[in-house]
């Protein structure tokens, strides 16, 4: 199939890779061209021109404005994908602003799937992304074997919008739960304690989880290099602040660990890793 | 001064009104023209669009909701060809956004000044506000008089967004301030203490404030009618928080409280008084 991909980064690169060598026909676009060097793929002039091409789009960018100026700007894929084509978004934005895109796609008769993923780096590496798809259920078994190629759990949440709201929840339960395990190595350390031997003793526990096995052995090695940039984080922070205020829904603890990254911004950790709140309560 | 005034709600109105009685000659539009009516009535005149509003005035004010309402009039007003006007914008919105209007029109030849107010609808008509003005010190001094008709405490704070934030400096504190003599009430019921009391305690020391005594006497009446709107507080700590965001600044505290709000536009709250936090705080305690 000829598979269109739009935001090589570091999760884009090897989500394409893989849909390569799965045997899609891989074409490609960047803002800057560089990023499409070495990489087995037709590159395009513009998104609309890729759009053409393609059957199937993916794209993952960073913003809710990028997505929507690629989708529907000047020489956006509107203005070149055919009717029946399916654009799927795997980059984590506003639900609202998938939503209207989706619609507007939808009146050229093209179909919209927003399916963030999460997982990272290595998730995309390894193609055992969490995908989660909101939009037709049909346009989504249509696309599936495409999907499964970079990860492993597909979950149809609902209509569009859908799966920018469970990432969204997503965010809230992984961010929180990072701060939470930053507090708890904080206190051990102040409190006299080995932080290793804390989380090594939690493990088995209840308290027991993936962002304290990966997260806690972060702040114990002191290693604090992305895996996932913070500043990412803290941009999803502010898309789920603003959706909890769309639905008139409160939401303390996700306001009060957005004002900790909105401190680790300010101490210039943004392009470390998330497991820097720690440092951050070290700066208080 | 020849005066064109914009937007004539709960603020607005009263705001132009005073303007009149200083013996300014005031132009008038709204949105909706049955808005204008008692305006006309005190003597001010008519005009067809906010365009029309500013053609020939010294001076053109905005009292409008949201940052947008703010860019369109203001848009509205540069494209009069009114080179030199002084255009006053006193509604409360986001300092990034006050920013972006004042380079707008200085492209237009209009000198932009941002100067929101503080002190709800009884200030206003009593014209006794506190006005928190951003802008160019010739702009300030031309608008000065007609502030003079408004407000009793005048400051300007500094260049373009300067009023803008230190409104949203205001909200933070009365946002806090509302929340914690609320959460002071509910503690003191919760003991078995009696809040009129505490209240009455607590004036005459460190806690002492404009919040405890006012807010504070409307809690214990459990007068929840507007002043102003929980909605309108929501919004304001909304551009708070907002700002907040892009900064990269802490704010744990107007965080949470922003929250509190919020949750009470969520469960229908919004157009109560801000001092309705306290229903909220109640029925979250099991004191409802």
């Amino acid at each position: 199939m000829k598979v269109g991909f739009i935001g090589l980064g570091a999760m884009g690169r090897p989500m394409a890779l893989h849909l390569h060598a799965a045997g899609q026909e891989l074409h490609v676009w960047a803002r800057r061209p560089q990023t499409c060097a070495g990489l087995p793929a037709t590159v395009h002039a513009t998104p609309a021109a890729l759009g053409a091409a393609c059957e199937v789009v993916f794209t993952i960018i960073t913003s809710s404005a990028d997505v929507e100026g690629v989708a529907l700007g000047e020489n956006g894929l509107i203005h070149g994908m055919a009717p029946g084509s399916v654009l799927v978004d795997c980059s984590t934005i506003a639900p609202d602003v998938a939503r209207r895109i989706a619609g507007r796609l939808a009146e050229r008769g093209i179909a919209m799937l927003d399916a963030p993923v999460s997982g990272g780096e290595q998730g995309a590496i390894a193609a055992t992304l969490a995908i989660m798809a909101g939009g037709d259920a049909a346009v989504l078994e249509r696309v599936r074997p495409l999907l499964e190629t970079l990860g492993q759990r597909i979950v149809h949440v609902g209509p569009n919008g859908a799966g920018q709201v469970a990432k969204a929840c997503n965010q809230m339960i992984m961010v929180a739960a990072i701060e939470a395990v930053a507090e708890a190595m904080h206190l051990a350390r102040a409190a006299g304690v080995d932080p290793a031997k804390v989380k090594q003793a939690l493990a088995g526990g209840s308290a027991g989880s993936r962002v304290l096995e990966i997260m806690g052995q972060r702040m114990v090695d002191r290693d604090f290099a992305a895996g996932i940039e913070a500043r990412l984080h803290h941009k999803d922070f502010g898309l789920v602040l603003a959706a909890a205020r769309q639905s008139g829904v409160p939401v303390a603890l996700t306001a009060s660990v957005a004002q900790q990254l909105n401190a680790l911004m300010a101490l210039g950790f943004g392009k470390d890793d998330t497991s820097s709140l720690l440092r951050v309560l070290e700066a208080a | 001064m020849k005066i064109g005034f914009i937007g004539l709600g709960i603020m607005g109105r009263p705001m132009a009104l005073n303007l009149l009685k200083g013996g300014h000659q005031v132009a008038v539009w709204a949105r909706r023209a049955e808005s204008m009516q008692p305006l006309l009535d005190a003597g001010a005149v008519g005009a067809a669009s906010p365009a029309a509003v500013a053609k020939g005035q010294d001076l053109v004010i905005s009292m409008v909701a949201d940052a947008p309402d703010v860019a369109d009039v203001m848009r509205s007003v540069a494209s009069a060809g009114n080179r030199g006007l002084v255009a006053v914008d006193m509604s409360t919105i986001a300092p990034a956004a006050a920013r972006a209007i004042h380079a707008e029109l200085a492209a237009a030849g209009v000198d932009f000044i941002d100067a929101p107010v503080s002190g709800g609808e009884v200030g206003a008509i009593a014209g006794s506000l506190a006005i928190m003005a951003g802008g160019s010190d010739a702009a300030f001094a031309r608008a000065k008089p007609a502030f003079a008709c408004m407000g009793k405490n005048i400051v300007h704070v500094g260049g373009p967004g300067a009023g803008q934030v230190t409104k949203a400096a205001n909200q933070i504190v009365t946002g806090m301030g509302v929340l914690a003599v609320a959460e002071a009430m509910a503690f003191a019921s919760k003991n078995g203490v009696d809040r009129g009391k505490v209240r009455e305690a607590l004036l005459g020391g460190f806690a002492y404030s404009k919040i405890l005594e006012n807010h504070g006497q409307r809690m214990l009446d459990r007068n929840f009618q507007p002043g102003f709107k929980s909605w309108m507080h929501e919004k304001d700590l909304n551009i708070v928080m907002q700002t907040a965001h892009e900064l990269g600044l802490c704010l744990p505290g107007s965080a949470a409280t922003a929250q509190m709000f919020n949750a009470m536009v969520g469960s229908g709250l919004g157009e109560e008084d801000s001092i309705a936090v306290l229903k909220l705080l109640e029925s979250l305690s099991g004191q409802a």
